[in-house]
């Protein structure tokens, strides 16, 4: 369920682990807490156009690495589609990235492997990295409004990192084959 | 008098893949050819039609949004010229009624919800192709 709060004149949408959320609105901040998790902000600037995601690879179903970059592509399509409908071109596309802390001292290294992911993917699909924090122990509050551009990051330390309950969510029928 | 049948080497299957994501076009790639597949890749539609100017494959696989020509665009002008038999998959993250119809209408042989299984690509490969 995504929470809208309205303070300071802005409205605030919070963004779950596995939601993905776009605008143009210029008075629309887009608020997410991170743990382990990656998010990845794109901004288009000639269309003022934003966007983010909120994934989680590295746990659940998801657990192999060819499933893991399934389903992060996916994550990141999604939100690049929602881009496009809106405007957005692939090309002029910028992206920055959040979070992937390790948040638990003797597990295996979940927000290296997000981290991980959104460089190889960004790299690969040449859109550039214009900033990130990532990696470290804490969790991270992230304000982005997407319809400049501008991206607020700051460790939290009086909010728990969200509960991860489940990896990126694709679509009840994932992977479903419809003969016409 | 027995009549023994003389196989030829086994020729792969062409699969040409059509989507503007290099990391999806990868992860097709690596999955492809672990099924044995010859892969031909085109980034969109117009690069798609360029292509099949040069060659058929035995199957396309499609994404739907794409920059310059998308795959609806790209299966109606291949089946408008001519490639009735050619089996078209559309491979994307849309999951709409009214996208799958618009698919069909312009006559996709199927559609797949991404990110797609391997099992169940594999298997609605082999459906279209064997």
């Amino acid at each position: 369920m995504t929470a809208l709060a309205i303070r300071d004149g802005l409205r605030r949408v919070t963004v779950a682990q596995g939601e993905t959320r776009v605008s143009d609105e210029t008075d629309v901040v887009l608020t997410t807490v991170l743990g382990s998790c990656v998010a990845a902000c794109f901004y288009d600037p000639v269309a003022r156009v934003g966007g983010i995601n909120h994934y989680l690879l590295a746990q659940g179903s998801a657990s192999d690495t060819a499933s893991m970059q399934r389903y992060g592509v996916y994550a990141m399509e999604v939100l690049i589609n929602a881009m496009l409908a809106m405007g957005a071109s692939r090309h002029r596309l910028k992206a920055r990235i959040f979070g992937g802390a390790s948040m638990r001292a003797g597990f295996r290294d979940i927000g290296g492997t997000n981290i991980a992911f959104a460089r190889t993917f960004l790299r690969q699909e040449r859109i550039p990295l214009v900033g990130e924090d990532v990696a470290g122990t804490g969790a991270r509050r992230v304000e982005f409004r997407p319809a400049l551009g501008l991206a607020r990051c700051r460790t939290v330390t009086d909010a728990a990192p969200p509960v991860v309950i489940r990896t990126v969510a694709p679509p009840a029928s994932t992977g479903d084959v419809e003969f016409f | 008098m027995d009549t023994i049948l003389a196989r030829g080497p086994s020729v792969p299957k062409t699969i040409m893949t059509v989507d503007d994501s290099p990391s999806m076009r990868m992860l097709l790639r690596v999955a492809l050819s672990d099924l044995g597949y010859s892969v031909v890749e085109a980034e969109d539609g117009v690069h798609a039609l360029e292509t099949l100017d040069g060659m058929t494959p035995d199957l396309l696989i499609t994404d739907i949004n794409m920059p310059r020509m998308d795959g609806f665009g790209l299966i109606e002008k291949v089946r408008s010229q001519g490639q009735r038999s050619l089996p078209i998959l559309v491979l994307t993250t849309e999951s709409s009624d009214e996208k799958k119809q618009r698919a069909r209408d312009a006559g996709a042989t199927g559609w797949i919800v991404k990110p797609f299984h391997p099992d169940k690509l594999a298997a609605a490969i082999r459906r279209v192709l064997h």
